[in-house]
């Protein structure tokens, strides 16, 4: 379904990805892995369309996505949780995820049934709906961002290390709500740290180094494999 | 001492003023805010807006359809000067927008000079009565103004809280590339922006219009006052604009009690020198934790 093929990504001068290939078939939760600054980040927002690829394509749904300003890429069923969340600060909750709920084609009872899904799933969120975005604490504001991204019904989400700073009880709750992404048959791109996490929810698996996919497998495979994951990710599974 | 019935006359000329002035800064602060341009050709959005109005009023005869023909006009001017000379340059040093829309102004304000030639036009107030304030004759039509910008500025309000849009216009201005990942087409956000600032300094134009005579060079004044108000307000924040609006034309209401009015358009610019030396954020937002 997604699909980058030698994608060469600068910013400005300095040379990020250096032809990542990869794909994500429908409803498949793949995970991205590796190092600090190795591009991982930067796929994503290649995908996106937030940075323009100078060689190589994004195909999505076999259509070519490369030069796509972002709102279009998103409205083609492409969701982006940002590493930093990005939450709009001086939103409210509800605010927030009405960015993505008012657009076109969405009827007020479709909005309320997919506003009510999304609550189902973080009952604090709805506790908090009229609460500006900054004042939540940092699980809450992962939360709203991948809220968020639910709103627009997004055949993937780019997950960007979700997990990452949070308490092993928001670590958990992360890890449900991926699970229940799956059930519905989204698929999810996962960038992560944290790799028994990564290897738990993932089928496949890749591991960039130095702006290139390194290693692909599937996650049993790699779970099996400790040199691999010492040699690229410096920790042990 | 001033005697009180002085002091009231000044208050409510700072008053109607400043709510004129609020009209014509938050155009321009909301453009700020959500492009970091600082609209220079603002002041002739304003006078084309005004001429625009007295065209219509000479072929209708209705004050009202003037007004709102001027705001639709503008709009659709604004919409097009943004698609054509903005857009290209987003992201660019501010420089060069500043200078693009200084450029826009020259153009502007030269093509109502040739167009409509250096004798000022009138527009009829669409109400002439007096009422008697103390030992004036005070014109319905300065309240009418007033009541008008307030009801316009109301409307931007409700807008920019509960709308689609205004969510969107909102999410923009703090997250330009989150909004544009959530889906929300940004440039037409911006060109939207601009839009509403065009429409909205049309509105004014045409309100003031009545009070001093349209004519190519009306802009100059209200966009030089109009940027003191935007940076003492705090730039891009809506609330605070309207607040130094206000705040700003009571002082030089108040001021011009013991100075004349020209003199005391001094004490905006010392509380604008103020404001950069101390609250450089501006005057009007909470302090930056």
């Amino acid at each position: 379904m997604l699909d980058l093929q030698d994608v060469h990504t600068y910013y400005g001068k300095s040379h990020v990805l250096h032809g990542v290939s990869l794909e994500v078939s429908a409803g498949e939760v793949v995970g991205l892995l590796g190092r600090n600054g190795v591009g991982k980040s930067t796929t994503l927002k290649t995908v996106m369309g937030l940075v323009r690829p100078a060689a190589g394509h994004v195909r999505f749904e076999g259509r070519d996505l490369t030069g796509l300003a972002p709102h279009h890429v998103a409205r083609r069923g492409i969701a982006w949780v940002p590493e930093d969340r990005r939450i709009f600060r001086l939103l409210t909750v509800m605010e927030n995820l009405r960015t993505g709920l008012d657009r076109q084609g969405m009827t007020e009872p479709r909005k309320q049934e997919l506003l009510e899904k999304v609550y189902a799933s973080f009952p604090v969120l709805r506790e908090r709906r009229h609460q500006a975005g900054g004042t939540l604490s940092g699980g809450e504001q992962q939360m709203l961002a991948i809220a968020r991204a639910m709103t627009l019904t997004p055949k993937i989400i780019l997950l960007d290390e979700p997990t990452e700073g949070l308490m092993p009880r928001m670590v958990a709750q992360i890890r449900e709500i991926i699970d229940v992404l799956r059930r519905d048959g989204v698929a999810i791109l996962l960038v992560e740290q944290n790799v028994p996490l990564t290897l738990e929810v993932c089928a496949r698996v890749y591991i960039m180094e130095k702006g290139q996919v390194r290693y692909r497998g599937s996650a049993r495979e790699l779970q099996a494999n400790e040199t691999i994951i010492h040699q690229y990710l410096g920790v042990s599974a | 001492m001033i005697p009180f019935d002085q002091l009231l006359v000044q208050a409510i000329n700072g008053i109607v003023t400043g709510m004129i002035l609020a009209l014509v800064a938050s155009g321009l602060t909301l453009i700020f805010g959500i492009m970091d341009v600082v609209n220079f050709a603002h002041g002739e959005l304003f006078m084309l807006g005004a001429y625009v109005g007295t065209t219509i009023f000479v072929t209708t005869g209705s004050f009202w359809v003037a007004l709102l023909g001027a705001c639709l006009t503008l709009a659709a001017l604004g919409a097009a000067l943004q698609i054509t000379t903005l857009r290209p340059l987003l992201g660019r040093d501010p420089l060069t927008t500043i200078l693009a829309t200084f450029g826009i102004s020259l153009v502007l304000q030269n093509y109502a000079l040739w167009q409509y030639g250096p004798v000022p036009r009138k527009i009829t107030e669409p109400i002439t009565g007096h009422f008697q304030l103390f030992h004036i004759e005070y014109p319905w039509y300065r309240l009418l103004i007033a009541l008008l910008s307030a009801l316009i500025i109301g409307g931007l309000w409700l807008f920019m809280k509960y709308g689609t849009y205004g969510i969107w216009i909102r999410a923009t201005t703090q997250d330009r590339l989150m909004a544009s990942a959530m889906g929300i087409p940004v440039p037409w956000v911006h060109t939207g922006v601009f839009a509403i600032g065009a429409a909205m300094a049309a509105a004014s134009g045409v309100l003031f219009g009545p009070l001093v005579g349209v004519n190519h060079a009306m802009g100059f004044d209200f966009t030089l006052r109009a940027f003191v108000v935007v940076v003492v307000g705090g730039m891009g924040n809506l609330g605070g604009s309207i607040l130094a609006s206000i705040f700003l034309s009571l002082l030089e209401a108040f001021a011009s009690l013991w100075v004349s009015p020209a003199q005391a358009v001094i004490v905006s610019f010392v509380v604008l020198i103020l404001t950069l030396l101390f609250r450089p954020t501006g005057l009007f937002v909470p302090t930056p934790k």
